[in-house]
């Protein structure tokens, strides 16, 4: 490598145009040829954020993808992504601000997956595998250049987690159930990118299990610790990511909407425990709809309940991944 | 050479334009950080009116101490408005209608506050 180039790196970093790891810096010829693949001139307007007075141009998505190192065959992907990061409905800065530390965290789904080559096996979560890890880092520095108001906002997390370097988990190409856009209303043949503001990955760890009720008690318990931040107002959600060992289990037993409907009937907690051990205001307010003496969901409604499904075979583990409780919506777009 | 990384959840952004140059040419380093245009919002720094109006976000324990807070101000003589304004939701902007009302209030605004 040319001693400019690291020099650029450096320049790069100290000038704040990084994420705290080194980036491939942003030269003008490679932004042109990601523009190119992403199907935008660099001054078309991708996205707006009114409270900031801020338009974003297709120019700053492309700067990002290659700083992240992305290679330029994502460009569809990252340009579906680019418009769902800066759908309103995402809510890019109250990610980015809150005290709740939250990622994007991206699902890709579909035949995209082999496509590019994203890793859906082993360590699904946190893959050593460019797709995975380059996709994932561009959505946290677009929440990190975009969503901080162009260095006027300041992110408040109070001790937030390691996807807000990078978190992008690919499905297996053949599911068990639906893929996972169809949860999200578009059809089965299509390929998705999925996003929500997510805390970090809870395991699930279940080796003697012998039916798939006793999978999603597990599940479900953990959805229910003390700590969850669903149980003040219960607006966030979280998405269940089952792997092929305890999959085999659970579909034997229930449909994807079963599966659902079992968590949200079993996965409860008793109001009293949470207000003494104060998870929930001694006199909440009426947006809580706390109801005293009763098994309190964390979910409000059984549509914020998600199923993923990657990861290895061979190992029984489950993960829950709580959605931050401040961005309620999942924005999930195909990718032409 | 500075190191402007941030350490306490700010993005610290370059003065000038930044460039490569290689040994045959140099070339432009494309910015990839939206800025605001004009500036978002314009704060008053010092209050016109010895007044105190306060907004709840709805955060836990937020009311309890915007209340304490109401009390405490009384108490040492300030002017605090009775009506403790509610932003209905924590994680969103304020509403247009309540910041430009509040964009016209002479005294000091106090919001955001929780533990």
């Amino acid at each position: 490598m040319a001693y400019e180039t690291l020099q650029d790196i450096e320049n790069c970093m100290n000038n704040g145009w990084s994420d705290g790891l080194p980036v491939i810096p942003p030269y003008g010829s490679l932004v042109d040829e990601m523009l190119s693949a992403m199907g935008w001139q660099a001054s078309d307007v991708i996205g707006e954020i009114p409270d900031q007075n801020i338009i974003i141009r297709a120019e700053k998505a492309a700067a990002t993808a290659v700083m992240a190192g992305c290679k330029t065959e994502y460009g569809p992907l990252l340009k579906s992504l680019s418009l769902a990061l800066l759908d309103p409905k995402f809510n890019i800065s109250g990610v980015e601000v809150t005290t709740g530390g939250a990622a994007v965290l991206v699902i890709v789904s579909g035949p995209i997956v082999e496509q590019l080559g994203f890793e859906h096996g082993a360590n699904a979560l946190g893959a050593n595998n460019r797709a995975n890890a380059t996709v994932g880092r561009f959505a946290q520095m677009m929440r990190y250049f975009c969503g901080s108001g162009g260095g006027v906002l300041v992110s408040h997390g109070t001790v937030g987690h390691p996807g807000r370097l990078s978190f992008c988990i690919a499905e297996h190409p053949t599911t068990e159930w639906e893929p996972y856009h169809t949860q999200h209303g578009l059809p089965a043949t299509a390929s998705a990118v999925s996003i929500m503001s997510a805390e970090g990955p809870n395991s699930c760890n279940n080796h003697y299990g012998e039916t798939g009720a006793s999978i999603l008690d597990t599940i479900g318990d953990c959805m229910n610790h003390y700590g969850q931040t669903a149980w003040y107002y219960r607006s966030g959600g979280f998405v269940v990511v089952i792997p092929p060992d305890h999959m085999a289990l659970v579909k034997a037993q229930f449909s994807r909407e079963q599966a659902a409907q079992y968590i949200y009937a079993h996965a409860r907690r008793q109001t009293d425990d949470l207000t003494n051990v104060g998870r929930i205001a001694k006199q909440p307010i009426p947006y809580a709809e706390v109801e005293e003496h009763s098994m309190r969901s964390p979910l409000k409604s059984i549509d914020q309940l998600s199923f993923i499904e990657c990861g290895g075979e061979g190992g029984r583990f489950s993960a829950v991944i709580p959605r931050w409780v401040g961005s309620q919506q999942v924005v999930c777009r195909p990718i032409e | 050479m500075t190191d402007k990384t941030p350490t306490s959840g700010g993005l610290t952004l370059p003065s000038k334009q930044l460039m490569s140059c290689g040994d045959i040419t140099c070339e432009l380093l494309v910015d990839p950080i939206p800025r605001p245009a004009p500036e978002p919002i314009k704060v008053t720094i010092k209050p016109k009116l010895s007044r105190v109006v306060l907004v709840d976000h709805l955060k836990p324990n937020s009311m309890a101490i915007l209340k304490l807070t109401q009390t405490i101000l009384r108490e040492r003589g300030i002017e605090v408005d009775d009506q403790i304004l509610v932003k209905e939701d924590a994680s969103r902007p304020m509403p247009a209608a309540m910041l430009d009302s509040l964009s016209r209030e002479g005294g000091l605004v106090l919001c955001g506050i929780s533990d």
